[in-house]
């Protein structure tokens, strides 16, 4: 049995058009999405009309901040959207609703996003759709790679989740029992001061491709969850040993001088190690085969890699992910949940548009599946 | 693809007859009617001992060599020296036959017994396969089942009054065995995450990591479930073996930590 997505489409249009805004974090983006009428499925797949995106990039050794990110937001949220719908080639008049990214995330940055979807929504008429973040990726991975029933792993900068789906709802598995993998890597990048420019996790994957010692760290998986805070502590404890010259640690083999280039290698293959075991974990308990990476964690092309060399192992195993257009946050993963929750018509008034900072993944009702 | 696994396996264990019973995460199970120190007559006068379970951790090729060596010595180890002190406690678990820590190899016991659709009586399989009958809605939570949750939650409780943590708590790391009266029994398996620790935190996290697999896993009763669950863990520490050893205290301890925990699950905050 399949959900009808077409009870609430306007008469005599053939199609659905969605504005997206995104702001949760560091970017701000905006995308239109159209959806035929119909099921969606690889031969009536969403169309990306436009995806347009900027990131408030801070100084190295410095993360942002939610005053400076929410300026930031304001000061682009116009030209952003002027320019999505440019690209687009559609106007106000031509879409069907305005969806938003309700949390979770920053608050500063989602409210200054907000006013803009509210004052669209006003301006043109047109309901609201708020969306979840974490359920934004999820779909738009659904949809970009044809995963129909993947166990996901969300990892960027504010989540870490394995999830998987069942009964309407994305339920999680398991996730960090501290902090995020991006806040982990962000925060080591900031250690050693390395630029914020494209993003830290970028460059941390290109210094561990030159790093030879494997330097040893806690590896802390409990049972599907995980925890990161210990080595973090663990690794930027060697780092300030490594810049202060005093005990500088060196590898236990070679007796060669441990580099930030080794650290950075180190660190990035036992948090991978640890993600990849809590997906297979996952995947072993829900019985499934596939894999969906999402977040902006997820354009790591050595976690991609050993994500790959796991799923080789097992029987019938597909790995599915993403490129930076859709992994990275973005306006047309909300456009696109949001139009599916609005096609099983769920809108929100706008007393209702209130964004939180917390919210769960698995607080969603997927009204739009029922398998 | 996990023919060139088993051929592995097979290369460690020459000449004994394997037959894959599951691809767990980390490890494949495989099933076998040889025993690696008995001779067959002598298995004969043993009872239960025709069947015995190969537990093989193989190299994982996403991890570094040097991660995976340590993880697979470290948790084949820690597996079976859990399953030793388990079963000195008289606490339901596979009996361990033999262990090859390199190699990443345990022989164990048996446990549990087919279901009716032929799949292992793991309590997930169980409850799965009785969400799926007809009187569902009264079947998944009779007294059967109420039953089986509270052993669950002694057997934990008693774990953890010994200091011990198991590490992995799901729904699969529970086989069902039915007793001489037909009632099914509990036995945990799967220790390669085990570690000892009388601190409420660790005891905390591993009823916490519980929890949430039975509410992800089992979510439409898993209210009801939790509650048994904590029930069978509270009774345990007020029992009359552990009143004396400071049980209640050692309780208040952990379940204030639990509530710690889940708030820490749910308040984490999700910035970048
Ligand atoms: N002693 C046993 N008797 C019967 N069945 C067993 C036994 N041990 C394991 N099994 C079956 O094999 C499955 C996997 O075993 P186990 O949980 O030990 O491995 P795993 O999940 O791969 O390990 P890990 O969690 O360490 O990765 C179990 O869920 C159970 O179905
Ligand atoms: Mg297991």
């Amino acid at each position: 049995m399949t959900v009808d997505l077409d009870q609430y489409a306007k008469p005599g249009k053939s199609y659905y058009l969605a504005l997206g805004l995104e702001g949760s974090a560091n970017k701000i983006g905006v995308g239109v999405i159209k959806h035929n009428l119909g099921q969606l499925s690889s031969t009536n797949s969403a169309e990306v009309l436009s995806n347009v995106r900027d990131t408030y990039v801070t100084p190295p050794g410095e993360g942002f901040l939610p005053r400076d990110t929410a300026r930031h937001h304001r000061n682009w949220v116009v030209r952003i959207i002027k320019d999505a719908l440019k690209v687009a080639k559609v106007s106000g008049s031509d879409l069907d609703c305005i969806c938003f990214t309700q949390g979770p995330g920053m608050g500063a940055p989602l409210q200054s996003v907000v006013i803009a979807a509210r004052t669209l929504s006003q301006l043109w008429d047109l309901p609201l759709v708020g969306v979840n973040h974490c359920i934004g990726h999820i779909e738009m991975g659904r949809e970009i790679t044809g995963a129909q029933n993947p166990v996901v792993l969300y990892v960027s900068g504010g989540n870490t989740q394995v999830i998987a789906y069942s009964r309407q709802r994305y339920r999680i598995f398991g996730e960090t029992l501290d902090i995020a993998i991006g806040n982990c890597l962000d925060r080591f990048a900031r250690t050693l001061k390395i630029p914020n420019i494209p993003f830290p996790g970028y460059n941390i994957e290109q210094m561990a491709k030159k790093g030879k010692h494997l330097v040893p760290l806690p590896y802390t998986v409990k049972g599907m969850d995980l925890s990161m805070s210990g080595i973090l502590a663990h690794i930027d404890q060697l780092a300030k040993q490594m810049f202060s010259g005093k005990k500088p640690p060196v590898d236990e083999e070679t007796g060669e001088p441990i580099t930030a280039e080794d650290l950075c290698f180190s660190l990035q293959e036992t948090l991978y190690s640890m993600l990849v075991e809590i997906t297979e974990r996952a995947m072993a308990h829900v019985q499934s085969n596939q894999v969906l990476i999402v977040g902006g964690v997820g354009s790591n092309l050595r976690l991609q890699e050993m994500m790959q060399l796991m799923v080789q192992d097992r029987k019938g195993g597909s790995i599915h992910a993403t490129d930076e257009r859709f992994c990275i946050d973005n306006g047309i993963m909300i456009a696109h949940a949001g139009l599916l929750s609005y096609r099983t018509g769920q809108t929100n008034e706008l007393w209702n548009t209130v964004c939180t900072q917390r919210y769960r993944t698995d607080e969603v009702f997927v009204k739009w599946r029922d398998d | 693809m996990t023919d060139h696994i088993v051929a592995q396996a097979q290369k460690i264990l020459p000449n004994i007859p394997l037959s894959v019973v599951s691809q767990g995460a980390e490890a494949l199970v495989f099933q076998t009617g040889t025993h690696p120190y008995c001779s067959e007559e002598s298995l004969i006068h043993l009872s239960n001992a025709s069947t015995f379970i190969i537990k093989y951790r193989p190299p994982k090729p996403y991890r570094h060599p040097k991660i995976d060596k340590q993880i697979t010595k470290s948790r084949t180890i820690a597996e079976a020296k859990f399953m030793s002190k388990l079963s000195k406690l008289s606490i339901p678990s596979p009996d361990l036959i033999s262990i090859d820590s390199i190699n990443g190899v345990i022989w164990m016991g048996y446990k549990g017994k087919p279901l009716a659709n032929g799949e292992i009586s793991s309590l997930k399989n169980w409850l799965w396969w009785l969400e799926k009958q007809d009187d569902s809605a009264s079947l998944c939570v009779s007294d059967v089942v109420e039953k089986v949750f509270l052993n669950i939650g002694a057997l934990i409780a008693k774990l953890h009054l010994n200091e011990m943590i198991h590490g992995d708590l799901t729904s699969s790391n529970i086989l069902l065995e039915e007793n001489h009266d037909g009632v099914f029994e509990a036995v945990l398996i799967d220790f390669g995450l085990s570690s000892y620790s009388g601190l409420p935190e660790d005891k905390a996290v591993d009823l916490y990591v519980l929890e949430r697999a039975v509410l992800s896993t089992h979510s439409v009763h898993s209210e009801i479930y939790n509650e048994w669950l904590l029930k069978g863990y509270n009774d345990m520490h007020l029992s009359k073996e552990f009143k004396s050893k400071q049980g209640s205290k050692k309780l208040v301890e952990t379940i204030k930590r639990l509530e710690d925990v889940r708030l820490r699950g749910r308040k984490r905050s999700m910035l970048g």
